[in-house]
């Protein structure tokens, strides 16, 4: 048994309280309808309609900041173009980049031009 | 009807299938105080997972064809369809519609139905419908 100043932790009381919390469930459950025949009857209730996909409903976060997005469009447009998904595209942008950087930063320092 | 009392109280799930709103409105009178149906345990509610009885009125239409049929499905075992009016019963006078997918027997072939005939059928009529089903519900042992 652990004994601390906010109280103790034993194992046997934790798998005691579980068995007595299970115990309790498992009671409820039987209470339960038996004749339940899951499919149609386990799925919401949507006046009648048929439940729409769960991705069709399901709020992403674009829900969310969909006003930054709307705002600054013309930038969101030019990074979504840039971001293909394809990693030549980005080993591409990355040597760009490295290029750049060498010429801007590492050769004037190199050659003391800076 | 030869019954003391029931079990328990019976409630009933409304799908208005494309009525006309006249067997709704005597459905609602049922309910009023006048008639005031909740005192015997009869109340409508508002999923049919908590129903024993569907009450349906009008013709179903095509629209509402798969609704229905969903709404029924959902409802626990041991069920009844109290078919209120002429229309959910034959059609009434949208029979030869081209927008009708019903009467109720065509859309929910396999189910026990009440029928009150009316058009609309008094509250009285209603409550002796229910009742009729709620008799059908005893002996299959509703609830238990």
């Amino acid at each position: 048994m652990l004994e601390t100043t906010g109280g103790y932790w034993s194992p046997i009381v934790w798998i005691v309280s579980f068995m007595v919390a299970f115990l309790i469930a498992y009671i409820i459950w039987g209470t339960g309808e038996k004749r339940h025949s899951g499919g149609e009857q386990g799925k919401p209730f949507l006046s009648g309609l048929k439940e729409p996909p769960k991705e069709e409903v399901h709020v992403r976060a674009g829900n969310i900041y969909w006003g930054f997005t709307d705002t600054l469009g013309g930038y969101y447009d030019f990074m979504k173009k840039i971001h293909t998904g394809i990693v030549n595209d980005y080993v591409l942008w990355f040597l760009g980049m490295a290029a750049i950087f060498f010429v801007a930063v590492v050769l004037p320092g190199v050659l003391g031009w800076a | 009807m030869g019954m003391k009392s029931f079990k328990k109280a019976l409630w009933v799930f409304h799908v208005n299938s494309g009525s006309c709103n006249g067997c709704d409105i005597e459905i609602v009178a049922a309910l009023t105080p006048r008639y005031d149906v909740e005192r015997f345990g009869i109340k409508l509610v508002g999923s049919p997972r908590h129903a024993d009885v569907m009450a349906l009125t009008g013709p179903v239409t095509n629209d509402l064809e798969d609704k229905v049929k969903r709404v029924y499905e959902q409802m626990p075992e041991p069920k009844v369809v109290l078919v209120v009016g002429s229309c959910a019963i034959s059609g009434g006078v949208f029979h030869e519609s081209y927008h009708l997918a019903g009467p109720v027997n065509k859309v929910l072939p396999d189910a026990t139905c009440v029928y009150v005939p009316g058009c609309p059928p008094r509250p009285e009529a209603i409550i002796h419908g229910v009742v009729k089903a709620w008799e059908y519900l005893e002996k299959a042992g509703g609830g238990e």
